[in-house]
């Protein structure tokens, strides 16, 4: 094996094992390809040579040794914690039956909980304690429909921005005070600034470990058929059986070219094609418009209702819950229509039929999202209510609460049901196959309201975590009673990359045009929520600043406000320099691609 | 973080993280696995070092490898003497090389061996019909097996000499995203 490593003996290697640090040291031992008993062996050597050379050096190190190791195995118990072992053999059973794909699934939908159980905590920790502290008693009464419309008993609670001061808690006479605005606007910033980096660097890790660039003339389908679709995973004797069999049906397929239509179409076939597909996109943006229309009108008029005479009575409450069913149906009918439309129009791969629907519902879900968002910040924000931001957390409270009970129904009537009917009356049917891109756009539309309400309804994100927590069990249990495993493995690795992708590009970057529109732009309602009376949630930093003026130890903070915050050439300089640094990697990208390529000639001559 | 622990001594608890991808609680977690398959044959004190091998009948009787096509060369190609008993050393490492934290190249070079039926260092076309009739059941006829190998040989052999070499093998890997998620058994 030493010519992997290119070295000539194994003094060699113990030498330059002994000369790097203990972190790229283990690395290299733990991808040895040699048996365990050789690792060791190595591994000893390594330990005397260094042994060796710090009785040369002189008193070794012993602190920075053990210093590194209880560093390493405490990263590796934390590491432990967060993979907690529940997870582990629910994951693993769902693996094993049903492959990677489904499993990539589970897996994004447990990374969302843990994001939004790191964003409860730090809200409930930064922003609700301390109103629990200068807290007042609600004076409105508990009726259980407030449950479902958010309304009522809950308004005069921490569940919503009305209900925090705008006073500088504290407990103790001339003790340290708490500035609920700062810590407010503080809080919701730094908590978006961390879930920028984490998406960030998410994508980055898994596409740089799940990114290989396919050079089609270099791409071995069947070479990769046979050797990496088998997935491992599975281990349950039913879905290996079936792996088989598919397997068994691809590669026949390929061999009578059964997926290939001949191309060759005339023109008059080919206009036709084209104007199909034309037509069948017209269609699905229409219904978005048509859709974003009526949950555009809905919404008005839900307000105009709302202003008219607010009444706390049973009728007016269920009215409220008209608008989140709306929604709620639109997008999950809306959908079906879409994937009809696909079966219509022919496509050439069922691989563009998938990409094509999902494309169509992410332009679905983000119109419908962007309206909402239209009429809270257009319409809501500048209406004469008392407390506008108020009303806002309260609509997406029950928007996610009734997409919530909605996707439970969904995987009632769309696992169960169609199980009891692909079983019973329609034979021909068979078992139903867990819908990943649907799901998936579920999670990601859920996690698009959760941001957008976090600054309107701190508490969200608690809600949000526990929503997720009692989706991954039932569908979990959905699927091992009613599904069966996917009959055609589709693009694996790409899966997780793609979701956080979508989860960064549309929402992310979304939830922060809103949030920006809404603190630099909206004036706050002028009698309740931590920024009353001030112009916008924007000017209680900057008053924050004026004051700081006047104390000489904090004359930095101005000046890195003054010159780096709100300075737009300090904004210019870092997208430059972002952009040069894109350019330099995207050419060593390319510069690699070409040394392969010289490579594999060289090979072949 | 302090579990008193009596099966292992510190120091081969510390090698045995250093060599595999494990965590020392894996680790222990891997052990009792081991141990499980034979009660009685693996002593609850490796301090002394036993010499405990569990053979083949027992290593591929184990829920996650029982219904695996490739379960006798996995367990032949990670054990000692390529005849599918191993020891625990051989039973970690062959967990750590197929779980997640394995990286690409580690897997190309044993997933190379595992498919390499004749241990030749070279898959050659009775290796891959092996292989294809495995991964199908043997529902395939031989003609269209002949044919698939005759295909995979055509696209992956670069040096053009008729059999796929561990180059020719990660060269492919190298432009195949799946295979580090499919080569990957959870335990």
């Amino acid at each position: 094996f030493f010519f992997l490593y290119g070295f000539d003996s194994e003094e060699d290697l113990v030498g330059s094992l002994a000369s790097i640090s203990t972190n790229e040291r283990i690395k290299a031992i733990q991808k040895m390809p040699e048996t365990m008993r050789k690792k060791r062996e190595i591994r000893n050597k390594v330990l005397k040579e260094i042994t060796k050379k710090s009785r040369h050096r002189g008193p070794p190190c012993t602190q920075c040794l053990q210093g590194a190791a209880v560093f390493r195995r405490f990263g590796n118990t934390l590491s432990e914690y967060f993979h907690q072992l529940l997870w582990h053999k629910t994951l693993k059973i769902i693996g094993a039956e049903f492959g990677t794909s489904v499993l990539s699934y589970f897996v994004f939908l447990k990374w969302m909980l843990n994001l939004n159980i790191f964003s409860f905590l730090i809200n409930f920790s930064f922003i609700t304690i301390p109103q629990f502290l200068a807290a007042e008693p609600s004076n409105l009464s508990f009726t259980g429909l407030e449950l479902f419309t958010g309304a009522g008993y809950f308004q005069q609670t921490v569940l919503y921005y009305g209900f925090y001061t705008n006073a500088t808690i504290s407990k103790v006479e001339n003790g340290p005070s708490y500035n609920m605005q700062l810590a407010y606007i503080f809080t919701v910033g730094i908590y978006f600034v961390i879930c920028f980096l984490i998406l960030l660097f998410s994508m980055a890790k898994f596409f740089s470990r799940n990114f290989r660039h396919v050079n089609p003339q270099t791409f071995s389908v069947n070479a990769s058929k046979l050797f990496c679709t088998w997935d491992f995973n599975i281990t349950n004797e039913k879905a290996v059986k079936l792996q088989q069999k598919n397997l068994h049906t691809q590669i026949k397929e390929d061999l009578t070219e059964v997926n290939k239509e001949v191309l060759n179409f005339s023109v008059m076939e080919r206009v036709v094609r084209i104007a199909i597909h034309l037509l069948a996109w017209v269609a699905s943006v229409g219904t978005a418009v048509a859709a974003c229309t009526g949950v555009y009108y809905l919404s008005i008029n839900n307000l105009e209702l709302f202003m008219k005479g607010y009444r706390n009575d049973l009728e007016s409450q269920t009215a409220m819950l008209v608008l989140p069913v709306v929604v709620s149906l639109l997008n999950t009918l809306i959908p079906f229509f879409f994937s009809w439309l696909g079966h219509l129009e022919k496509f050439q791969t069922p691989g563009q039929h998938i990409y094509v629907t999902i494309t169509r519902n992410i332009i679905l879900k983000i119109s419908i999202v962007g309206i909402l968002c239209y009429y809270w910040l257009s319409i809501v924000a500048t209406s004469e209510l008392q407390c506008w931001e108020t009303l806002v957390g309260q609509d997406i409270y029950r928007l996610v609460l009734v997409d919530f009970i909605f996707c439970l129904l969904g995987s009632f009537f769309g696992e169960f049901l169609r199980r009891i009917i692909g079983t019973t009356v329609c034979m021909s049917l068979g078992l139903p196959e867990f819908d990943i891109g649907r799901n998936v756009l579920d999670l990601i539309y859920a996690q698009t309201l959760t941001w957008i309400g976090i600054l309107f309804s701190p508490l969200l994100p608690g809600i949000q975590m526990i929503a997720f927590f009692i989706v991954f069990f039932v569908k979990k249990v959905s699927l091992m009673r009613n599904c069966q495993p996917p009959c055609k493995v589709w693009r694996t690795a790409q899966m997780m990359t793609s979701f956080i992708f979508l989860l960064f590009c549309p929402s992310f970057l979304g939830v922060l045009s809103v949030i920006g529109v809404t603190v630099w732009r909206l004036k706050p309602s002028q009698e309740c929520g931590p920024f009353r009376g001030l112009s916008s949630m924007y000017a209680a930093v900057a008053e924050w600043i004026q004051i700081l003026e006047s104390y000489t130890a904090s004359k930095w903070v101005v000046w890195i406000y003054h010159n780096l915050i709100s300075s737009e050439l300090f904004f210019f300089i870092i997208s430059g320099f972002v952009l040069t640094v894109t350019y330099i990697y995207w050419e060593i990208i390319q510069g690699r691609k070409t040394m392969a390529e010289l490579l594999r000639k060289q090979i072949n001559s | 973080m302090g579990n008193k622990q009596t099966i292992f001594t510190q120091e081969q608890l510390d090698a045995y993280q250093d060599c595999t991808f494990f965590t020392r609680k894996e680790i222990l977690r891997l052990f009792h696995r081991y141990r499980d398959l034979a009660p009685q044959l693996v002593p609850l004190d490796y301090s002394g070092k036993p010499a405990v091998t569990l053979p083949y009948e027992l290593i591929g009787s184990m829920p996650e490898l029982k219904d695996n096509p490739f379960r006798q060369r996995i367990a032949a190609v990670f054990s000692e003497h390529g005849d599918g008993n191993m020891t625990l050393g051989d039973f970690l490492d062959m967990f750590s090389v197929l779980s997640e934290m394995a990286p690409r190249d580690l897997k190309a070079y044993y997933a190379f061996k595992i498919y390499d039926f004749n241990n030749d260092d070279y898959i050659c076309k009775s290796d891959l019909e092996k292989t294809v009739n495995k991964l199908t059941r043997n529902e395939l006829t031989p003609e269209e097996v002949s044919l698939v190998c005759e295909k995979v040989i055509y696209e992956a052999d670069v040096d053009n000499d008729g059999k796929l070499s561990l180059a020719d093998f990660q060269h492919m890997i190298l432009r195949a995203p799946d295979f580090l998620s499919t080569f990957h058994i959870r335990i």
